[in-house]
């Protein structure tokens, strides 16, 4: 698989302050990464790093194989980013703003910014003023900016930032889109779990700007994968000593809930046995362990809304 | 190369775009218009008509200003006897105030140009910043250096723009009231060597060129504190500041040798023309040449320095 981005041991310092101590990760074609930390973590500076608006300490970060330092010009022509908020000049209508942006590449069409308006699905309000468009519309006008001359490598951060869960859904879709049809590298940033892990293939943790983990997303969907069981059932306390004693697994009460982990290939079996025993099942959750834990122990659960 | 034109037809729409600066031409009409009505209503404009014996009138007049300066020990009116002088003797009859005059004492507006100019010119870095556009502006394969200097060049390109505007707008209301005195007339002025007779579009271009100096340089230093701080309220300010009381603090240090580096003692090259003479005395054209160009090149270095090598951090 090709090599979209890689960050080669990247250091910021500011002042005498350390704020990125050595990161080393790379980004596949067509996959999207999505880069998680707690608010502060340095997820921010890695992004403006990436893109060149601040200056790498140490290290060196390529984009297809041309260096952010010394090939400035050439390898920003493969990114597309929104950094932070999508923010355009609030008093030009969506295709002056988009106009804008396509005068300072050369090639791209007005054919083009058609082609990315429709993408985006603004084609009603695109003469309209930016200051009057919603933040939904503003992130759409972001990615469609961004997307203006192609790029390999599509940067966003925290690209549902203000989202209400329709516009969430919607920019799931757009960025799995481009990842398997385009082929385009997304690397989506966000201090919430949650709201990126559907649309990943692979998360890297970071925290006070060391990365702790990358972990892929949809491959550890296994049947051998433990998973967290949440049951609502009737007779609680039966249903308690045939899990113990049939199953042989450590049970926990939770409030009106019972809570087992067991591996994912096991599932049926324990709802059949439980069935079996005439026991009313409600309810019987699935948690995926691993990454949520991870993200719980390092982030703390009060982060995650 | 391919695409500065991209980037400056960018920074003109983005300009244009804008309900202010509209706003500043129409401020600059409404001066100009009203300039016209106080001098047509305040009858500050010679009115008299000038006949065929404007020999004989002007005798009469040049009596009347010597009598003015016995009574009152006044030396006022000699220029204008001068002037009389020199017409009865040159057979140059005199001409009524008309549209070139106008365009002539307008050069005055220029300094409202500056104004605006500086404002522009403040904003223009400053308002990408404060408006968080900048990071998308800079993600382009388009160097840093290439953005500052189309800005500035859009900066100048706004102050020429509106310059145009005051000049023809004052032709055009000028004509409309006062009249025209035909394409070319000239100018009679006290000038270094006396007397002398000028073409009026040659005073027009020189006391316009001397407005510009000042505006070129306060728009930079404008510009330059816009990229330095980031700020462009702050830029606004101190360069009006510095506009208006740079000339009163150069005068008050014109004694010491040293206040000729200081920029405003440079700016008005009038000094070495007609009648004027140098704040100090050991300053030539040359030297305020060469001391606008160093201040002018210093400031584009700083910008260039702050905008090019500086982080843009989060904020």
């Amino acid at each position: 698989m090709k090599i979209a981005m890689e960050l080669q041991n990247v250091h910021k310092s500011i002042g005498k302050k350390p704020i990125i101590k050595g990161l080393n990760f790379s980004i596949k074609q067509g996959e999207v990464f999505g880069f998680l930390g707690p608010n502060g973590a340095g997820k921010t500076t890695t992004i403006r790093m990436m893109v060149g608006l601040m200056k790498i300490t140490s290290g060196d970060i390529k984009i297809n194989g041309l260096s952010i330092k010394k090939d400035y010009k050439e390898a920003i022509r493969h990114i597309g980013a929104i950094v932070e908020n999508p923010e355009m000049y609030p008093y030009l209508s969506g295709w002056k703003n988009l106009k804008h942006y396509a005068r300072m590449i050369p090639g791209i069409t007005d054919d083009r910014i058609r082609e990315v308006i429709s993408l985006v699905g603004l084609e009603k309000a695109i003469n309209e003023k930016v200051g009057r468009y919603s933040l939904g519309m503003r992130q759409r006008m972001g990615i469609a900016q961004a997307l203006l001359h192609r790029p390999t490598v599509l940067i966003l951060d925290e690209p549902t930032n203000g989202l209400d869960p329709a516009g969430i859904r919607e920019i799931r879709s757009y960025i799995r889109n481009l990842a398997e049809k385009e082929q385009v590298s997304v690397i989506v940033s966000s201090h919430l779990l949650s709201e990126i892990e559907l649309m990943c293939d692979r998360i890297g943790i970071i925290k006070n700007g060391e990365l702790i983990t990358v972990e892929e997303v949809r491959d550890t969907d296994t049947e051998e994968e433990e998973v967290t069981v949440r049951l609502e059932v009737d007779e609680e306390e039966k249903a308690k000593t045939v899990l113990q004693e049939t199953l042989n697994l450590n049970v926990q009460s939770e409030q009106t809930r019972l809570k087992v982990n067991v591996a994912k290939s096991n599932v049926p079996n324990l709802v059949k046995e439980l069935v079996k025993e005439d026991i009313a099942i409600y309810e019987v959750a699935l948690e995926r362990g691993s990454l949520e834990d991870k993200f719980f122990e390092l982030i703390g659960e009060n982060t995650i809304a | 190369m391919r695409n500065l034109l991209g980037l400056l037809k960018n920074e003109q729409m983005k300009l244009y775009s804008r309900w202010s600066t509209w706003s500043m031409y129409i401020i600059l009409f409404v001066l100009i218009v009203g300039s016209a009505l106080i001098l047509l209503w305040a009858d500050s404009v010679d009115e008299t008509t000038y006949g065929d014996d404007w020999e004989q009138q002007l005798t009469q007049e040049n009596e009347e200003y010597r009598e003015l300066n016995q009574e009152g020990d006044f030396f006022g009116f000699d220029s204008e006897i001068q002037k009389n002088e020199y017409r009865i003797e040159n057979d140059i009859p005199p001409l009524s105030y008309d549209a070139w005059q106008f365009t002539l004492d307008n050069a005055s507006l220029s300094t409202m140009i500056s104004l605006f100019t500086i404002i522009v010119a403040a904003g223009i870095i400053a308002n990408e910043f404060r408006w968080g556009t900048i990071k998308l502006l800079l993600i382009r394969p388009n160097s840093r250096t290439k953005i500052l200097y189309t800005k500035f060049l859009s900066v100048l390109f706004f102050s020429v723009t509106m310059l145009l505007f005051l000049v023809a707008t004052s032709f055009i209301i000028g004509a409309i009231i006062f009249g025209i005195n035909g394409w070319n007339p000239s100018l009679i002025q006290v000038g270094a060597d006396g007397v002398e007779e000028v073409a009026i579009f040659t005073e027009i271009i020189t006391q316009y060129g001397f407005n510009v100096v000042n505006l070129v340089m306060m728009t930079t230093f404008a510009f330059m504190i816009s990229t330095l701080f980031r700020n462009s309220t702050m830029a606004i300010g101190l360069a009006i500041f510095l506009m208006f009381t740079g000339n009163i603090a150069v005068e008050v240090v014109a004694k010491y040798d040293w206040a000729k580096y200081i920029l405003f003692a440079n700016t008005d090259l009038s000094q070495y023309f007609g009648s004027g003479s140098p704040i100090v005395e050991s300053m030539t054209l040359g030297f305020s040449i060469t001391v606008l160009i160093i201040y002018f090149v210093l400031f584009l270095f700083i910008s260039w320095l702050s905008f090019s090598k500086r982080d843009v951090a989060g904020n």
